[in-house]
């Protein structure tokens, strides 16, 4: 009886490999934890809390939206008013602080272009999206 | 009367059936996505989203709402007649932005049931020239030596020079062609002694000619006090 179960375990286990086997041949050096994530630098309203001073924040929302509200300390960049804005952004940068960009909300696409641009154009590193944008620090803030 | 699982299902794919039908909305666009070739001295990218009201109730435009500042959104016309036709105009403000880019523009209707639509205006804008980095920084105790941009220039232009000047006189700026490529070298040197500066390189190519272009790098020599770092024992 107990070699009938052991048996039929032992089946099952290598029918549920059959499938894994199959696709692991199919997306050969191309797995999953081979791929970066969608997007690795993100951080949670709680995360960059507790970095605390070492942020520098940067609203890349726009000037009214600054205006109305902000995360305290944000600085304002975004891609309408690029060049104005950014030599106040590098100003006040250092390599030891960590850039969080947010705009409104998570679908909005502003914070991660101003993000890309300030990584590939001017090759800061320690730049980082916040999920959930302004909706998600109000929620914090609550 | 409890009820068979049979008659349940078939409640429930009626259900969805009529549920999907509702969700039809009679504000039928012609063409949700443009794509958009500007020029190299255009200032904006205009689109056109044509719409056509195909119900037999009037339809009214209660919110047309652009992703982005750069991006504005002009209605002829707020309350669409049965079979009228009619267009949103989507004005997009290149500014310096360069490469794909992608806007939208979220309309919402009274119609009932319905989520609205989104446009979308896809640009593909010329980069005239490409700045690697944009950005220099000299660490605090770093020594004052040279460093390098590259500026690879599109193929498709014909740009034979490029001038640029540094806002801090303190930073020197040289400009040379690569020999054999279709890129600049632009080597900074910053003569500041042991003064912070913050600078911004105004880059200017000689093509077009009709719309000179202006494009930025920035410059930063931190002066802050070195990290005091004790001598070995």
């Amino acid at each position: 009886m107990r070699a009938i179960l052991i048996r039929q375990v032992l089946w099952l286990v290598g029918l549920a490999f059959l499938p894994a086997i199959g696709q692991a041949l199919y997306y050969r050096g191309n797995a999953a934890w081979q791929q970066p994530p969608v997007d690795a630098a993100q951080v949670t309203v709680a995360q960059a809390k507790n970095w605390g001073a070492a942020v520098l924040w940067i609203d890349a929302r726009s000037d009214g939206q600054f205006a109305s509200a902000h995360v305290p300390g944000a600085m304002q960049l975004n891609e309408d008013d690029w060049t104005e804005l950014l030599p106040k952004v590098l100003a006040a940068w250092s390599p030891e602080r960590k850039l969080i960009i947010y705009c409104s909300r998570q679908t909005c696409n502003a914070s991660h272009a101003v993000a890309e641009r300030l990584r590939n154009e001017d090759g800061l590193k320690n730049v980082y999206v916040l999920q959930g944008g302004w909706e998600e620090w109000q929620k914090s803030d609550q | 009367m409890p009820m068979s699982t049979g008659r349940c299902s078939a409640l429930t794919i009626g259900l969805c059936v009529c549920l999907s039908l509702g969700v039809d909305a009679s504000l039928v666009w012609e063409n949700p996505e443009v794509d958009l070739h500007p020029t190299l001295s255009d200032k904006t990218a205009v689109a056109h989203f044509k719409y056509k009201n195909t119900g037999d109730q009037p339809v009214k435009i209660t919110a047309v709402q652009p992703s982005c500042g750069c991006t504005t959104a002009a209605l002829a016309k707020d309350v669409v007649a049965p079979g009228e036709s009619g267009e949103i105009t989507a004005t997009f403000n290149i500014g310096d932005r360069s490469g794909e880019q992608t806007k939208t523009i979220r309309v919402r209707t009274d119609e009932p049931k319905s989520e609205g639509t989104l446009l979308k205006l896809k640009a593909t804008i010329p980069r005239l020239l490409e700045l690697a980095p944009a950005f220099l920084y000299w660490r605090p105790g770093d020594a004052p030596a040279p460093k390098t941009i590259e500026v690879k220039i599109d193929a498709d232009f014909p740009v034979t020079k490029l001038d640029v000047s540094s806002t801090d006189p303190a930073i020197k700026v040289e400009s040379a062609p690569v020999p054999n490529e279709k890129a600049f070298r632009i080597t900074v040197t910053p003569e500041t002694g042991n003064r912070p500066v913050n600078a911004a390189l105004k880059i200017q190519p000689d093509f077009p000619k009709d719309a000179p272009k202006t494009f930025y790098a920035n410059v930063r020599v931190d002066a802050r006090p070195a990290p005091f770092v004790a001598p070995p024992k």
